[in-house]
């Protein structure tokens, strides 16, 4: 059993910030260590705990440096505290809402209210719903999106992982730990995963990958037990038993906060230019949030490092 | 070394001394008979705690010992109260390993200060509440999620001392699970009847709780 710190908040009782980070991601907290080192007052919002959703990553195998491999929950807390030692104070609140009309900005969180005189959205993206029958019934009652809490629940039974993709690919083979089988189910004719994941999916006995299918209903009574699913081809719907499902079919934007204020792209991503200013002054997206082409953490703490930067030189030309 | 990392103790020994006006205790209710590795390394890591500050100790009971259990209010062994002259019922059913251990240290600052970091709205409405309100909240080591649930859980037993708040490890306490049918954390009972899901601020995690009452 671990027992390890994963927060360490310090809290200067402080109401006004010079930058304001929503989201401590890999994208957030890189932009805090580049405004710590600037010596800029940062503050970071975060509702879940700090180092975003890698944390629910059991291992990252392509971020530069870690040859062997980082457990996520590790990279997130060494974000973390690289960001609190340039200075940066992580509050583990959510943010609620955003005034952006006039500065300095507010921001509304589950505890309380602050202002900042420079916003970096970091927030990320959920998961996307697939929008079939049976998916809010049996969501959290059998469906789940999160392998790391869930997958002891089901030891020893069936599952299904819906989306071929990097993200399903990888819990898919966290879950063969566990699970007796998992039929992942793939809408494409191909996996999109990368060639490695779709080799070691291959090679494991306990999973196998149904491609140019969809998931068209969840079924059960209180609890999931089955799942109906579509052969694209053919038009043949078949019911397989399953008592869990992990739905990794792509990601919708955490935009909640700003998607009345900001330009967003048709997908709802914020829209950027390439220094990463959004459609109103002092206001940057860093991140997965953002139109970007690639969704990873190498990504996202590029991100972070250019947001970062820009919010200083935003706040240095203010003065 | 022990179980807690020479840094991290470092850490807790300056965040208990800022924050452990009084004393508290951890009340340790362990199997004896059937002494588990999982029993075991709790007890490891509560002595580790205690040792850290002069203001925390640990008193170790036994699980058979049913008229102490009673007389605690506790319905589930191995449990963790947390205690001090502070009211409220801050609790833990099984080991708050992995994620949930920043919560036993959260439990542990709070029942040492007069620390209540909840919305003054979400405070004035849990005083208003006059009916005995139990929640629990099923989580399991690798859930992100689940500490903000039971923080949430223990600052509102702070704030009206009616409310009991306690962690239930889902995977140890498999059976207790089925029954409420756990399948993903985290998962809140209240009353050992109705429950909700996920992770949720203050004030939507208190509607829901009045709605599980309901
Ligand atoms: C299953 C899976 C496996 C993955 N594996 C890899 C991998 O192996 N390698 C890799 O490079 N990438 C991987 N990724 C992608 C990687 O996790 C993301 O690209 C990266 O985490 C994005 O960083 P970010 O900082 O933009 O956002 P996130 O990491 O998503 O962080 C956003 C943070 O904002 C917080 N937040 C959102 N809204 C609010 C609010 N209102 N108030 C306060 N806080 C808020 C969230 O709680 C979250 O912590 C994986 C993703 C998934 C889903």
């Amino acid at each position: 059993m671990d027992f390890s710190i994963q927060k360490k908040e310090k809290d200067s009782g402080r109401k006004h910030f010079a930058a304001a980070i929503i989201g401590s991601g890999p994208a957030g907290l890189t932009a805090a260590i580049y405004l710590g080192r600037s010596k800029v007052e940062t503050v970071v919002f975060e509702k879940v705990i700090p180092g975003g959703y890698v944390v629910n990553v059991e291992k990252i195998e392509n971020y530069p440096g870690f040859v062997e491999g980082i457990a996520g929950e590790q990279l997130g807390k060494l974000y973390a505290k690289h960001a609190e030692k340039f200075g940066a104070e992580i509050k583990c609140e959510e943010v609620t809402k955003l005034e952006l009309n006039e500065t300095p900005f507010r921001i509304l969180t589950s505890l309380g209210s602050y202002t900042s005189d420079s916003i970096i959205l970091a927030t990320g993206t959920s998961n996307r719903k697939l929008g079939i029958p049976g998916e809010e019934e049996f969501t959290h009652k059998g469906i789940s999106f999160c392998a790391t809490c869930d997958a002891p629940f089901f030891e020893g039974e069936n599952v299904i992982v819906v989306g071929a993709g990097n993200s399903g690919a990888q819990e898919s083979l966290y879950l063969s730990r566990f699970a007796k089988h998992i039929t992942i189910v793939e809408l494409l004719e191909f996996p999109t995963a990368e060639p490695i994941l779709i080799d070691r999916l291959n090679e494991n006995e306990r999973i196998d990958l149904l491609t140019s299918h969809s998931v068209t209903s969840f079924n059960g009574d209180k609890l999931l037990s089955s799942v109906d699913i579509k052969d694209i081809k053919s038009g043949e719907i078949k019911n397989i038993k399953v008592k869990g499902a992990f739905i990794y079919a792509g990601e919708v934007p955490n935009n909640d906060l700003v998607k009345d204020a900001l330009k967003l792209d048709d997908k709802g991503f914020i829209v950027t230019d390439e220094r990463l200013r959004t459609s109103i002054g002092g206001v940057f997206a860093a991140g997965d949030v953002r139109n970007t082409p690639l969704r990873q953490v190498a990504t996202s703490v590029g991100d972070g490092a250019i947001a970062g930067h820009e919010a200083y030189r935003f706040l240095e030309e203010r003065k | 070394m022990g179980l807690i990392s020479e840094e991290d103790r470092k850490y807790l020994k300056e965040e208990f001394k800022n924050n452990l006006k009084r004393e508290v205790k951890l009340l340790y209710f362990q199997q004896e008979e059937s002494a588990s590795e999982y029993s075991e390394q709790t007890k490891e890591l509560l002595e580790e705690l205690a040792s850290l500050s002069n203001n925390l100790s640990l008193e170790l009971e036994s699980c058979d010992n049913a008229e102490k259990m009673k007389s605690e209010e506790l319905t589930l062994c191995p449990s963790i109260k947390v205690k001090s002259e502070r009211k409220g019922f801050v609790n833990f059913y099984g080991v708050p390993a992995g994620h949930e251990f920043i919560s036993l240290v959260e439990a542990i600052k709070d029942m040492g200060s007069d620390n209540l970091s909840l919305p003054d709205e979400v405070i004035k409405d849990l005083k208003e509440i006059k009916e005995r309100i139990d929640i629990k909240v099923f989580i399991t080591h690798g859930c992100p999620y689940c500490p903000g649930a039971v923080r949430n859980a223990h600052q509102f037993s702070l704030a009206n001392e009616k409310i009991k708040g306690s962690m239930v490890d889902a995977n140890y306490f498999g059976e207790l699970s089925m029954k409420h049918r756990v399948s993903s954390v985290p998962h809140i009972i209240i009353n050992d009847r109705n429950g909700f899901m996920g992770n949720l601020p203050p004030s939507l995690f208190l509607d829901k709780v009045k709605e599980a009452l309901k």
